[in-house]
């Protein structure tokens, strides 16, 4: 670049108001892409961890009947060189019958009961770190509020939570997600409390109802069960911790009666009191097991190892004679990663992304637009300075690189504002969101209202004065600041983001840098694009009609 | 021609015999809408080296329009415009604004300064013309120095980092001429140069150019004011389109 253009567009750059408004323009649209993008890319990525979180990489599943002799499966898996660990489970539905309000008219809400091993469940999945209530170390008490109930917290509970029993009592204990309990309330500092402190759950009982499944596919008699409830879980999807319960793998087996059980012969005659004679052991079963990679082994090549694993054991049970009751047959197992069982949800969001994308990409042709009104403005108004500079030598060429290279930085210095306003705004949206779901606070208004006043003041005085754009001007201000106080006046606070319908309980707020650069990629070159045309209008201006222009 | 380009030439020394700047039978015709506005029909002037030559004419006249195709601003319909004997007309575009940025200096009758720059930058405008930046890197304080001087030497040096805005007419002037002095051109060509300036302004810039003239400098300033021309070695009338 030549030393004069370089010369002067940092000149009409740091003396001129236009070129601000075409930064700012560029930096809006920049930023408005930057944030929809990355928030939708967050639910994406927070879409994914939480699958893996919440059922590890590979689920073998075979729903109501369940998979018998798991056990051995689950020793075939953890053989093969991809998996790390694996563990039964017993997906249901249920009723769980809470423990308030008082009397005898208890709530009663539905619930996905799920029965684990929680040694086992904690290796394959991230068990542990879901589990809400347990001691804060000294860096998390830090952040902490005062009135945080996890300060007080012995440890008790995270190690009943653990081994899924109380410890004082025996009792088999459940594990409750954080938004079962109508009573828990979300605070703005993303901890949790009990409205009514008698209700903190950790300490009352609830009773799980499961209706078993007979092999015929008919209903039949409940089952119900008291348990404690040795903890809460946060897994932060909205979904699993409105709706999901966690008990112990026996209990749950036996609730649906998929637990050992002896086999009798049906075409025998009964004994003498009615019993028909045991020919064998039905054995235990779970609908599903979940299973871990190792380190480096992708979801898909644990997948089909765990299918040839499963094909092995059906073959190996199918061939033994001495086995009564045997696995389901390959074809009718599912066996899927992660993120196969999460396509449904996981598909639409991915094709909602690009179309966000592609529609957003309308913003680069909005930057082109503006920069190019501006410049044309400029190239006007700057006639006469090419004119000058083709007196002093300049070629047709250095004048169009004086406003492509006017057009490019303002482009890359709008692109860079714009992408820091989305890291803010990123950085800072469930502070945000929750800031513009309360009230707005009194001062706001009145500092709006006296802002509005002071505005209309200067505008009398202009209008005393008889000038006309300084009065346009200040009560245009003073409107808008009137409007902005009724606004805040008027705010009731609301919450966009519902949680019941957007699956996580916070916006997710991760920058998605790789968009970001690839937005302020595209500004730019479409900033330089929209330069293009002023651009060259400059450089075919005749130099002597531009000495002459006025 | 200088072939470094941007180092500042030394006077131009004397073609043997010949002008350094020559119009012969000059035509130029404008076009405005539909209609053609013939403003030279075969206008010629020759300027010798350290030549001060006056273009007296009214208003019309083209006097304008021939200093501009003498600088090389604009281009002759017809006919030859030579700088030390050899033909401008047929430059490329490209040598054409090495021309005008090499060998001529420009002055105006409105001064013509970028208004973002400070007085020191204006000056030293024609200077970072075609100039890269590691080359600047090498250069800017000789130009700078060189510019400083020239300002001081026009009784600028108070001045340097003020914006043309802040500065009287005749100041904004001397600031041309400093600029049209940069790169140390053989032949200045003014337009109207007083034309925007009370008396003793005026006074004081024709002073400055005589000095510039009396130093070697050929000089053609178009006027039609004749107490002004009359400054020059010799003048010309212009009127309607030929040199009377």
């Amino acid at each position: 670049m030549g030393v004069y253009v370089s010369l002067l567009v940092r000149r009409y750059l740091t003396t001129r108001i236009i070129p601000l408004i075409a930064v700012g323009a560029v930096a809006l649209c920049v930023a408005l892409v930057t944030v929809v993008v990355s928030v939708m890319s967050g639910f994406l990525e927070n879409l994914r961890n939480s699958g893996r979180t919440l059922m590890g990489d590979v689920v073998v599943s075979y729903p109501v009947q369940g998979i018998p002799w798991y056990e051995d499966l689950i020793a075939d898996i953890e053989r093969l060189p991809g998996a790390e660990a694996a563990t039964p489970l017993v997906d249901t539905y249920g009723l769980v019958r809470m423990p308030y309000p008082d009397g005898g008219n208890k709530d009663v809400v539905t619930a996905q009961v799920w029965a684990i091993e929680p040694d086992s469940f904690a290796r394959v999945t991230e068990f542990d770190r879901t589990i809400w209530w347990k001691p804060a170390d000294a860096a998390q008490a830090l952040a902490m509020a005062p009135d945080d109930p996890r300060r007080t917290l012995t440890g008790k509970e995270y190690g009943n939570a653990k081994a899924m029993r109380d410890a004082d009592t025996g009792a088999p204990g459940a594990l409750l997600g954080m938004h079962v309990s109508v009573v828990n309330q979300r605070q703005r500092d993303g901890s949790y409390r009990p409205r009514v402190d008698r209700w903190w759950m950790p300490s009352h009982e609830v009773t799980v109802t499961l209706v078993p499944i007979s092999e015929k596919g008919q209903v039949s008699q409940s089952n119900s069960r008291v348990f404690k409830v040795v903890n809460e879980v946060m897994s932060g999807v909205f979904q699993v911790d409105r709706n999901r319960i966690f008990i112990p793998l026996k209990d749950g087996q036996e609730l649906l009666r998929l637990d050992e059980a002896p086999v009798v012969d049906t075409d025998a005659e009964p004994d003498a009191q009615g019993n028909l004679p045991v020919i064998g052991t039905s054995p235990a079963r779970a609908t599903q097991v979940l299973v871990r990679a190792k380190p480096g082994v992708t979801p898909r090549e644990l997948r089909d190892q765990v299918t040839e694993a499963y094909a092995a054991f059906w073959g190996r049970k199918a061939a033994d004679r001495s086995v009564r009751v045997r696995p389901p047959a390959p074809d009718y197992v599912t066996v899927q990663t992660w993120e196969e069982r999460l396509r449904d949800i996981i598909a639409p969001v991915e094709r909602e992304r690009q179309m966000m994308r592609i529609l957003f990409s309308l913003t680069y042709l909005v930057c082109a637009g503006l920069i190019l009104a501006i410049f044309w403005s400029i190239v006007s108004e700057k006639t006469r300075d090419v004119g000058i500079l083709r007196a002093v030598g300049a070629g047709r060429l250095g004048v169009l690189r004086i406003f492509l290279a006017y057009g490019l930085v303002i482009g890359a210095v709008g692109s860079l504002a714009g992408a820091g306003l989305g890291w803010l705004i990123i950085r800072n949206i469930n502070d945000i969101h929750m800031a513009l779901g309360e009230d707005a606070p009194a001062w706001s208004w009145i500092a709006a209202y006296l802002l509005a006043a002071l505005a209309g003041t200067m505008a009398l005085r202009a209008l005393v004065a008889s000038r006309v754009l300084a009065t346009l001007l200040h009560s245009v201000a003073a409107l808008v600041l009137a409007g902005i106080g009724t606004g805040l006046y008027l705010h009731q606070g609301f919450l966009m983001w519902d949680p019941a319908v957007y699956y996580f309980a916070t916006i997710p707020s991760q920058m998605d840098w790789t968009n970001a650069v690839v937005t302020c990629i595209g500004a730019t070159v479409f900033s330089v694009l929209g330069a293009a045309v002023p651009a060259a209008r400059a450089a075919d201006i005749d130099p002597v009609r531009a000495l002459r222009y006025e | 021609m200088t072939s470094s380009g941007h180092q500042p030439h030394a006077p131009a020394a004397p073609v043997a015999g010949g002008p350094i700047l020559e119009a012969r039978d000059v035509h130029r015709t404008y076009r405005l809408g539909r209609v053609e506005v013939p403003v030279l029909k075969g206008a010629s002037i020759a300027v010798h080296p350290g030549e001060w030559v006056s273009i007296l004419g009214s208003s019309g006249s083209g006097k304008s329009t021939l200093l501009h195709i003498l600088g090389g601003l604009d281009r002759a319909d017809r006919g030859h415009v030579a700088f030390r004997g050899e033909e401008i007309v047929g430059y490329s575009p490209r040598r054409l604004d090495r021309y005008r940025n090499d060998h001529v200096g420009f002055v105006f009758q409105f001064y013509h300064l970028l208004p973002e720059l400070t007085v020191l930058e204006n000056a030293m405008l024609p200077a970072t013309v075609g100039v890269g930046m590691i080359e600047w890197s090498r250069r800017r304080h000789e130009v700078r120095e060189r510019a400083r001087a020239l300002l001081d030497r026009l009784g600028l040096s108070h001045r340097f980092r003020h914006r043309p805005a802040e500065l009287s007419g005749g100041e904004r002037q001397r600031v041309a001429i400093a600029r049209a002095l940069m790169r140390n051109p053989e032949v200045l060509l003014a337009d109207e140069p007083t034309g925007n300036l009370d008396a003793r302004s005026g006074e004081s810039l024709l002073e400055v150019i005589a000095e510039q003239h009396r130093a070697g400098l050929a000089v053609v300033m178009v006027t039609h004011d004749q107490w002004v021309a009359a400054r020059a070695d010799r003048t010309v009338h212009l009127a309607d389109g030929r040199v009377a």
